[in-house]
């Protein structure tokens, strides 16, 4: 046989171990002789009967890793649902929760707007490929190794919930909620690092009063949170008796210690007021002080949240008719 | 090739699988080298490639339901295969399967109600 058929075997046998590979070759070249034989005893001459029987057995990688049963898939139909599931998974808590520390982190050390963007893309890029690519390392490592444990068998457990088809609707409120949120929050960091009120040193002159650092400032940003994951709860389950209670919780723990801080006039800081020259007990007209009007308003928007949340609560749990499941989508 | 081709192609391909094994351990009762296996397989109507034969016995050998002895009497080394006893018991209940099936489908298609 030429060199045709040594390259061909070599081309095979060098991706089998080496305890494998004497067996293998004899009988691949018992293989290619006996198809270019059968050329050869019809009509073909001998360097095209070989060409010609290389050819019809095709890739020899292929070849041998039929020989000696390896996968011919990264990841074969045993794992790629359990690869799948653990990807998405990992992926979708892992990556927004790193992103947003990582912007939120920046934002309050740099300041900068346009940097805590650019590093939290590049945190959600290099947290999607480097979870990409071990995950899937793992299931190439498990397929190869061949166990067969049944930790991740399916059972009936693990059917998803039914899609929710009123969801979608909440979702603008949600959105919503969460801008709100948001700018809250970020309002009163704002106040504290870059207020438009500056002193005679060209310092800037927070709004609310920095001794509120000290405890409550730090619980209104807890409450802040707090809210965004009942907003995320009320997108996802709807309301219900049990989450206009909380919501009545929450109103609660917002209102009380705003009205009793502003109450004690604790809430404004001096400087601030000495600065624009504004004093919230001077009468705004009509007889309403500014800081009547401020007390009425956060006890109307509270009371009418809370009111909201069971009136809420109350339509929603009024029954659905039954809809086919094809509605959902 | 067209779509259709390439369907009625999957479904014969999916329906031939398994029936190669058969050929085999039946065929292999008397002792043959692969390709002349092929040639006498091909001869009967059951068309099997080369590059999925020699694996295949390769397989049924390690299962044990296949000896194999190189010849060395011949121009070159030629690999005899032969249909082990358990290989035999393994085609004797691989037939009667295949029977019953047949006779069901021959049932079916005669419109005969369980």
């Amino acid at each position: 046989m030429t060199s045709l058929t040594d390259r061909y075997i070599w081309a095979a046998v060098r991706t089998v171990p080496e305890s494998e590979r004497p067996d293998l070759e004899l009988d691949i070249r018992d293989l290619i002789e006996g198809a270019v034989e059968a050329r050869t005893a019809t009509r073909h001459d001998p360097a095209a009967a070989e060409r010609d029987a290389l050819s019809e057995l095709g890739d020899p990688e292929r070849l041998a890793a039929d020989y000696v049963d390896r996968p011919l898939t990264l990841i074969g139909p045993r794992y790629y649902l359990d690869w799948l599931r653990l990807l998405r998974t990992v992926l979708l808590i892992v990556v927004p929760l790193a992103t947003v520390a990582v912007l939120v982190v920046r934002l309050l050390t740099t300041g900068s707007i346009g940097g805590a963007i650019g590093s939290a893309v590049s945190t959600a890029i290099t947290a999607t490929v480097h979870i990409g690519f071990w995950t899937t390392l793992l299931f190439v490592v498990l397929e190869r190794s061949g166990t067969t444990d049944g930790t991740m068998e399916w059972t009936v457990d693990r059917l998803p919930d039914l899609p929710d088809h009123d969801r979608s609707a909440r979702l603008p409120e949600f959105i919503a909620s969460l801008v709100f949120l948001g700018l809250f929050a970020g309002a009163i960091v704002w106040q504290q690092l870059r207020s438009v009120v500056r002193d005679e040193a060209g310092g800037a002159v927070p709004l609310l009063d920095p001794a509120l650092w000290s405890f409550w400032i730090p619980w209104f940003l807890g409450l802040i949170a707090a809210e965004a994951l009942f907003a995320l709860r009320v997108y996802r389950r709807g309301w219900s008796w049990w989450s206009a209670v909380v919501n009545l919780v929450l109103g609660l723990a917002f209102a009380v210690p705003a009205l009793l801080l502003w109450a004690g006039g604790r809430v404004l800081n001096p400087a601030f007021t000495d600065a624009v020259g504004w004093d919230p007990a001077v009468a705004a007209g009509g007889g309403w002080t500014a800081g009547g009007i401020v007390v009425a308003a956060v006890v109307i928007i509270a009371a009418w949240d809370v009111a909201d949340g069971f009136l809420r609560a109350h339509r929603a749990l009024a029954a659905h008719p039954a809809r086919p499941l094809s509605a959902h989508r | 090739m067209s779509r259709d081709d390439d369907l009625t192609a999957g479904h014969l391909q999916e329906l031939r699988r398994g029936t190669v094994v058969l050929a085999c351990l039946t065929r292999l009762r008397t002792p043959d080298y692969g390709y002349s296996l092929l040639e006498s397989l091909d001869v009967l109507g059951i068309q099997v490639d080369a590059n999925t034969l020699y694996p295949l016995l390769r397989r049924l050998e390690k299962q044990g339901l296949l000896v194999s002895e190189w010849n060395t009497a011949e121009s070159r080394p030629r690999k005899f295969y032969r249909t082990s006893p358990a290989g035999d018991d393994l085609a004797a209940l691989l037939t009667d399967d295949w029977d019953r099936l047949t006779a069901s489908l021959h049932r079916l298609s005669e419109g005969e109600e369980p």
